[in-house]
């Protein structure tokens, strides 16, 4: 095993490595940039390296200064995270030069399957399904116009470089091509540091099912089974489970899907943990859409679900060690599902929502896993991802998990920024969500349907106490209060 | 003791009497019984209601935590001073301010331009996401205030249609 990593990632992805690290007793070494000084990644590594600037192009995306990092630190490997350098093959390579382990696959897997045009081309090789589209970037207006075309709108414009939604844009109409082409290019660029774009068929309300995969270095390729993150919002997923709840009517799937899965990595020669992303229709049919060469956000679903630490036999796979768990040692055992808590506000079209937090109480107790990247008093920057934390429940059913979350939910409470929390509350009890009726265009309807709980007046009634109370003792509105003004207030209010 | 009170957007009145309170929202059934009050650390309050727990945190710009969910919610005084000001005067001009805080991308206008409803003006960008702010109405750009690569706050205005 190795003796030290440089976790090259910030928020709650470098925690979760940093954690990973302390348990296989290998030391840590965390980078940050201005903006992150304070951040829990930086106070809980052992070593911690200044990048530069907060911006990411001058601090979390620059090879040369962690690689330098890495280097003055005497680290034997670097872990990328998810995210900012994760799927750059030149990063890959420069980490090779400077004889540093990359943690993730090869350098020639990466290029073989982070540009979704050549995984496409590599999973048509492989028998995989795939959905209607080009192959390659499209820099001539006039082509884009002719392939979108003959393709039919409406289209989907993504980023070859990319993930996550980001450059990534829906036309409808011709018409509406150049200025999304722009717009996608430019997200892409700042996203990736890869301005290329192509153009795919849209299937119309798919579910998106992905695989998790995990090889060694020895020829060993497994499937952890799927993760269903079908409910997204501008393509970004919110919610993740595992199983599918397509896998319990369709018990068959899952070996289909895992199958294609695994003749699309062996095809790449694929190493360490990844995922095989599928969109699958109504008719259960199911299309290769891209891999994403590193760790998941959402791998806790599958962790719960198998009891396989991914990020611990990521480092062992790394080191070298052969992959000891087989095809037939995989056992999905009950229902796991995880909401992604980002700073942003439900109530205004989901604006993000960076700011101090003021108030943190964070749900725990049985069956409750909480990956957090912040803390009370933390300032979240506008510079990066709004991912606060992940929070995955685990219960025997999947609708035993549902309430569980429900539960946790009801626990949490972040204060001075806004967040999506009371989002997942109403997703969480629309009866189409829990009768695992799910497509990616799920939230859209959901929208058009939610309605309000019914008022609870003593619920109104006890916060108009409070706030009574605290108003009749100080005549302005209470900060969190360390007197006893409303013991004071209230007895005042007695006499 | 009474209060007006305005809980999750809805209005009502509030008032104690020792050990009892009286809510009632406007439109709504009253809510009268005993209470009991306590302090539970800081900006942490408990309370019962007919044998109900509520757990109450009150969060920053007059927000309030309760049972998890949030409000905006606010107490006042009725004797107190408050009066309300009324809608802003229709000048024809209109701020046009960010909707979050974030980074000027673009700045698609320039001043004297001559607008159409809808039109893009001011890209923003946090968080890695990008945020075109639209013209509500047609008009003329009065002024820009927005400069490409600066940081602003929620609110700030970036420029003024006329």
């Amino acid at each position: 095993m190795f003796r030290k990593v440089l976790v090259a990632n910030r928020g709650e992805i470098a925690v979760r490595l940093i954690r990973a690290l302390r348990e296989a007793k290998v030391a840590s070494v965390a980078v940050y940039s201005d903006a992150d000084r304070l951040a829990p990644h930086v106070q809980m590594a052992d070593e911690a390296v200044h990048l530069g600037a907060a911006p990411a192009s001058e601090s979390y995306l620059r090879i040369d200064k962690i690689i330098d990092a890495a280097r003055r630190h005497s680290v034997d490997a670097i872990h990328p995270g998810y995210g900012f350098l994760s799927e750059n093959a030149d990063f890959a390579d420069a980490c090779a030069q400077a004889g540093i382990i990359f943690i993730g696959p090869t350098a020639s897997a990466i290029r073989k399957l982070g540009s979704k045009t050549a995984a496409r081309k590599l999973a048509i090789a492989a028998g995989a399904p795939v959905v209607p589209g080009t192959e390659s970037g499209i820099s001539d207006e006039h082509e884009a116009q002719r392939i979108a075309r003959n393709i039919g709108f409406p289209v989907l414009l993504k980023a070859s470089a990319g993930g996550g939604g980001k450059g990534m844009r829906r036309v409808d109409r011709a018409e509406d091509l150049p200025a999304a082409r722009r717009d996608a290019s430019s997200e892409a660029l700042r996203a990736f540091g890869n301005g290329e774009v192509y153009i795919e068929k849209l299937i119309v309300e798919p579910r998106h099912i992905e695989i998790q995969i995990l090889g060694d270095h020895h020829g060993n390729l497994i499937h952890l089974g799927e993760r269903e993150c079908s409910v997204q919002r501008r393509h970004q997923k919110v919610i993740e489970e595992c199983p599918s709840p397509v896998m319990l009517e369709h018990p068959g799937l899952r070996a289909k899907m895992g199958e294609a899965a695994l003749n699309i990595a062996r095809a790449a020669g694929y190493t360490s943990a990844g995922t095989v992303e599928f969109l699958v229709d109504r008719d259960r049919n199911f299309y290769f859409l891209e891999v994403n060469t590193r760790l998941q956000v959402e791998h806790p679903v599958t962790e719960l679900v198998t009891s396989i630490d991914l990020v611990q036999w990521q480092l062992r796979i790394a080191a070298g060690e052969l992959l000891t768990i087989s095809q037939q040692d995989i056992r999905w055992t009950g229902s796991a599902i995880e909401c992604r808590v980002y700073a942003e506000d439900p109530a205004s079209g989901f604006l993000p929502s960076p700011g101090r937090i003021e108030v943190l109480r964070e749900p725990s107790g049985p069956g409750v896993r909480l990956d957090s990247g912040v803390f009370e008093g933390w300032n979240v920057p506008l510079e990066y991802d709004p991912l606060l934390a992940k929070l995955a429940t685990w219960a025997p059913s999947r609708e035993d998990s549902i309430q569980r979350m429900q539960r946790a939910l009801g626990e949490y409470v972040v204060g001075g920024i806004r967040t999506n929390l009371s989002f997942f509350v109403d997703v969480l009890r629309d009866p189409q969500f829990r009768a695992g009726n799910l497509s990616t265009a799920f939230l859209d309807h959901f929208f058009d349907r939610v309605s309000l709980p019914p008022a609870n007046l003593e619920q109104e009634a006890a916060v108009a106490l409070v706030l009574a109370l605290a108003r009749h003792s100080h005549k302005q509105t209470p900060s969190p209060a360390k007197s006893s003004w409303l013991q004071s207030g209230r007895l005042d209010l007695l006499r | 003791m009474k209060f007006e009170t305005q809980i999750g957007g809805h209005a009502g009145t509030l008032s104690i009497d020792a050990d009892r309170l009286h809510y009632q929202r406007e439109g709504g059934d009253p809510v009268a019984c005993e209470f009991s009050c306590e302090q539970a650390g800081e900006g942490a309050y408990t309370v019962l209601l007919n044998g109900a727990s509520y757990q109450i945190v009150l969060l920053p710009a007059g927000e309030v935590w309760v049972n998890g969910s949030t409000f905006r919610a606010e107490v006042f005084d009725p004797r107190g001073l408050r009066g309300r000001r009324g809608p802003d005067s229709e000048t024809g001009r209109k701020s046009i301010a960010a909707l979050m805080p974030g980074r000027i991308v673009r700045v698609l206008v320039e001043a004297g331009q001559t607008v159409e409803a809808g039109q893009g003006l001011v890209v923003v960008e946090a968080m890695k996401m990008q945020n075109e702010m639209k013209a509500p109405r047609a008009g003329k750009v009065a002024q820009v205030k927005a400069q490409p690569g600066t940081t602003v706050a929620a609110g700030e205005v970036l420029l003024v249609l006329e």
